[in-house]
């Protein structure tokens, strides 16, 4: 009879391989939204069902991202990020210029290459572009820059450098007719592409983006490494006509074309909201996460990579995220922003998934709480949401993973429909007092000379020592919501690490080495350097 | 403390329960296919989708045919993640590229997804159902599962299989609603009722004007432009060219002419009761296509149908019947043919009107029942074979029925000459209505439907 509890332990062991891995440690997330003097609503009514995103940007140059929130017909507002390091996080409200209406989505970039950030604003009417003058102070550059749009419902956006360019190109997607919202129903608008103009400093006249299908999300994002980032945009069926998903060709000095199922384009009809890319299975190509309604998508590249031909994952890595996983409500969920990062600092990408009924649909949940997906070291996700205090039952929209705190982990924004913006602080194992960051991290701010100051289309690539990890520098994706500055690397037990850059239309750059739990500036024509706040 | 054997009986206990939650985690439990429940379900919701038709305001004989082929289409998409040797239908229809699918390790119940898909189709497509309707909606999704026992066993169906079959459900009919939106019947007849724009008939000789004794506006002018389902468009199936127009005695329309002004007015007893049995007049009863589907419904109810059988048959008849009235609407107002009743009036007999129903207010060629009841027929014939003996009791509580025919053919036939007995269409709106009708059968029985 001894032997039994050896025989069963011996059993236990044996069966072990038929569970899932080790599950992730979960981090802690403390909701600081009125602490953090957060304050901002995104109301309105139809023309706001979609949209209300968020942008996070350093434009006084002490390493804290401002933020800068939506607020459809609210005022949108701009809050300076006043917080001590790795202390609670305070946002204060500012005047800075960049303060109007009808606004949904916004993304940072520096567009006119002088170093200091700009912003890119999309709007139920014309998409504002706004100068960073240094300090966080901003100017109206719409008409400077000849970034022309139409008086219409503005939905997505991304950018890129094209080979050769000092200036970015633009791609903006719109939403459906606005003088047809009693039947909006088959009445999507066309995007828009806009190059630099000859000789820079502006915008030639826009490309017409056709057909559109009601575009939610666009991606500039070299799919295939070749060198030259495609447009992925992900489109709404709710409203579109015969409309799919769409990857678009944005070739040097030629017009926009859509690849076709001839080239490997597989046709797909999603209620698609948003966009997140991330190399997951480490294999250099990028996983494309797709938000939808109940229908979320994990695409991975098929094939060799020569054609656009991608399958479907999300329910092999446990990624579906088709219903609420608390709250009790049955109804299917409704998915908007989607962010790959590493909150756990596991070196494994996170999925962080914002959701949340369009209005009051009956057929969808309206206790809809947001997911964070850990992910296992068996390429599967755990939802933990719930366990890290994120789950929020508001209507959520656009949001962002971003360290707003310098304390090397990522904090947590969301903007919700027809009701305040949310902010929540990881404190990873520790506590609102004492944070405890879970394992080690840096973050990279690359620069380099020449119009694209920030190296928008690089990938970086971590050396962890069993394996790699990537990531492509973009601007764009998510839903209306857009990050500029540290791009974030869990790097698990490692104390020091190599890297290495791959620059926009360049080569690789040498490997590099870095101590962890810190925050690095990599030139290229320089090398790397500890970053200090001034 | 526990005895010794019981610690060893509880390890084992727990072992097992361990190995089971194990296997559990790698190999879901098999769900029961769609085919081993029986067409209860489906047969509800379509005998309730007759009558909403019949009692809804709005629903003229295309209208109908439509929401029948969504919520037939809802049924066949909601089950077929349940049925392993069929293809969904998303990439074959036009613009539909993908539907939701089914969660691979999740099981699902298949009468309560398709109880829960045809409900939310029913509620979006008769959504102007009077407040007693739409009662009656809501009490047959709630009680269905009492009803059904056998396909509902409690025994099986926890709530949480329930609620997430519900859910999957729920989620199609949304998906193929949101597709229904944008084909342009939604516009003739939608939640937000939209009017159709200005229609101006062309006019000269020989066109279609409007008839005795109401003189009506055409009806749904542009529904020949909605997309259709199967065909790749609406011309894909044309029907053979109707005679030119003349009023030249012998002239073939001449002739035709005559031929429906002789019938109509010497019509046998027989002959009238053929005309007003497949009338199918909207608002006194399901339409064409609820007749066919009323059928139908009979024969899967006494053929003790599955749910899988339901779902296929009932979108291949439903896509075939509603394709056909678009090809039929294409071709009537491409050509805009005129009514017997017009041109016996303007060159035969200035003062006789066909006599057992009043013409109805769109172009003559090709008739249109004869263009569903050829593509209904089609359909049937493929399903339960050609030589199918049924028994019609759509009209028996109007005291015409039961009829029983030899075969689907011969009741479409009739479908179709009925017509010409009433004096509403020529002869060769028949004949070219049932080639154009089982061309757009054709077309639909060739999607690939079993893998």
């Amino acid at each position: 009879m001894k032997r039994l509890p050896v025989l069963l332990l011996t059993t236990l062991v044996a069966a072990a391989p038929l569970w899932s891995a080790e599950p992730p440690a979960v981090p802690r997330f403390v909701e600081e939204t009125d602490s953090a003097g957060l304050q901002s609503r995104f109301d309105g009514d139809f023309e706001f069902q979609v949209g209300g995103g968020v942008a996070t940007f350093d434009c006084d140059g002490d390493g804290l991202p401002e933020v800068y929130v939506t607020g459809g017909v609210n005022k949108a507002k701009f809050y300076r990020n006043i917080s001590t390091r790795g202390g609670p996080i305070k946002l204060q409200e500012e005047r800075s210029g960049l303060e109007l209406t009808g606004a949904n989505g916004a993304y940072p970039l520096d567009i006119d290459g002088d170093g200091r950030v700009d912003l890119v604003v999309l709007r139920v009417g014309e998409v504002q572009a706004f100068r960073g003058l240094g300090g966080c102070k901003f100017e109206r550059a719409t008409d400077k820059w000849n970034l022309r749009s139409a008086n219409a419902w503005h939905s997505a956006f991304s950018a890129t450098w094209e080979r050769g360019q000092p200036w970015p190109t633009l791609a903006i997607g719109t939403y459906v007719d606005r003088s047809k919202a009693d039947f909006p129903w088959g009445s999507c608008t066309s995007g828009a592409v806009l190059r630099p103009a000859a000789g820079g400093k502006a915008f030639a006249n826009p490309l017409e983006l056709a057909p559109g299908h009601c575009a939610l999300s666009m991606l500039f994002s070299d799919w295939n490494r070749s060198g030259e980032a495609a447009l992925r945009v992900s489109n709404d069926r709710e409203y579109y006509k015969g409309g799919q998903e769409q990857l678009w060709k944005i070739a040097p000095a030629q017009a926009p074309q859509l690849y076709t199922p001839e080239q490997g384009w597989k046709p797909l009809q999603i209620w698609g909201m948003g966009i997140a890319s991330h190399d997951l299975d480490g294999d250099g190509k990028p996983e494309v996460y797709l938000t939808s309604m109940a229908d979320n998508k994990l695409q991975k590249l098929e094939g060799d990579g020569s054609r656009p031909n991608f399958g479907d994952i999300a329910f092999k890595r446990g990624v579906t995220a088709h219903r609420p996983y608390v709250g009790g409500d049955i109804h299917p969920s409704t998915a908007w922003h989607a962010q790959f990062a590493d909150v756990n600092h596991d070196g494994l990408a996170d999925l962080f998934v914002v959701k949340g009924n369009v209005a009051s649909m009956p057929d969808f949940a309206m206790l809809d709480p947001n997911n964070l997906l850990l992910q296992n070291s068996d390429g599967q996700f755990v939802e933990a949401g719930q366990l890290s205090g994120i789950a929020s039952y508001k209507r959520g929209r656009g949001g962002m993973l971003v360290d707003l705190n310098a304390d090397g982990m990522l904090d947590m924004l969301v903007v919700n429909r027809w009701d305040k913006a949310q902010l929540w602080r990881n404190v990873g194992s520790g506590t609102a007092d004492k944070p405890q960051p879970m394992g080690g991290w840096r973050q990279l701010r690359l620069i380099q000379s020449g119009g694209n100051r920030d190296a928008i289309g690089a990938w970086v690539e971590v050396d962890l020592g069993a394996r790699t990890i990537r990531q492509e520098l973009t601007v764009g994706g998510g839903h209306a919501s857009g990050h500029l500055g540290w791009m974030h690397f869990g790097l698990g037990a490692a104390q020091s690490v190599k890297l290495r850059v791959l620059w926009p239309q360049g080569s690789w750059g040498p490997w590099l080495t870095a101590a962890s739990g810190g925050f690095y500036a990599v030139d290229r024509q320089n090398g790397i350097s500890a970053w200090k706040a001034p | 403390m526990l005895p010794r054997r019981a610690w060893a009986a509880s390890a084992l206990l727990a072992l097992a329960g361990l190995f089971a939650l194990a296997v559990h985690a790698q190999a879901p439990p098999s769900a029961r296919p769609a085919a081993s429940f029986s067409a209860a379900v489906a047969n509800e919701w379509f005998g309730l989708a007759l009558q909403l038709t019949q009692q809804t305001p709005g629903f003229s004989a295309p209208v109908a045919s439509r929401a029948f082929a969504y919520l037939g289409l809802a049924l066949y998409e909601s089950v077929v993640p349940g049925m392993p040797q069929y293809n969904s239908l998303a990439g074959q229809l036009n613009e539909l590229s993908s539907l939701p699918a089914a969660q691979p390790d999740e099981v699902l119940h298949w009468p309560s997804v398709a109880n829960a898909a045809l409900a939310t189709m029913t509620r979006m497509m008769w959504s102007n159902a009077s407040a007693e309707n739409k009662a009656r909606i809501d009490l047959l999704e709630r009680t269905m599962a009492l009803k059904y026992g056998a396909d509902f066993d409690p025994a099986m169906l926890t709530p949480e299989i329930s609620n997430r079959s519900a859910t999957f459900g729920r989620l199609m009919a949304m998906a193929i609603m949101t597709w229904a939106r944008t084909d342009g019947g939604h516009e003739a007849w939608g939640a937000l009722r939209r009017g159709q724009p200005n229609y101006v008939p062309p006019g000269g000789a020989g066109q279609w004007s409007a008839t005795p004794p109401a003189f009506a506006p055409p009806l749904l002018p542009h529904w020949g432009q909605n997309r259709p389902f199967v065909l790749k468009e609406a011309a894909a199936c044309p029907a053979p060219a109707p005679p030119p127009y003349s009023e030249e005695p012998g002239s073939a329309l001449y002739k035709d002419a005559q031929e429906v002004l002789r019938i109509s007015s010497n019509a046998t007893q027989e002959q009238r009761q053929y005309a007003l049995y497949w009338a199918d007049d909207p608002g006194k009863t399901p339409t064409p296509a609820g007749h066919w589907v009323f059928i139908t419904n009979d024969l899967l109810k006494l053929r003790r149908a599955s749910l899988a059988d339901a779902a296929q048959t009932f979108a291949q008849l439903n896509l075939a019947m509603a394709d056909a009235f678009i090809s039929c609407w294409a071709t009537k107002y491409a050509l805009n043919v005129v009514r017997p009743v017009t041109y016996v009036q303007l060159v035969l007999d200035s003062s006789w009107v066909p006599t057992l129903m009043d013409t109805p207010p769109f172009p003559e060629y090709p008739s249109g029942h004869s263009v569903q009841s050829s593509a209904a027929a089609s359909v049937l014939e493929r399903i339960f074979g050609a030589n199918t003996s049924f028994t019609d009791n759509t009209h028996n509580d109007r005291g015409w029925g039961p009829r029983t025919f030899r075969d689907f053919r011969s009741a479409a036939d009739e479908a179709a000459r009925s017509r010409l007995f009433a004096g509403i269409h020529f002869n060769f709106g028949v004949t070219g209505g049932q080639a154009q009708g089982r061309c757009v059968a054709d077309k639909v029985l060739a999607l690939r439907l079993r893998k």
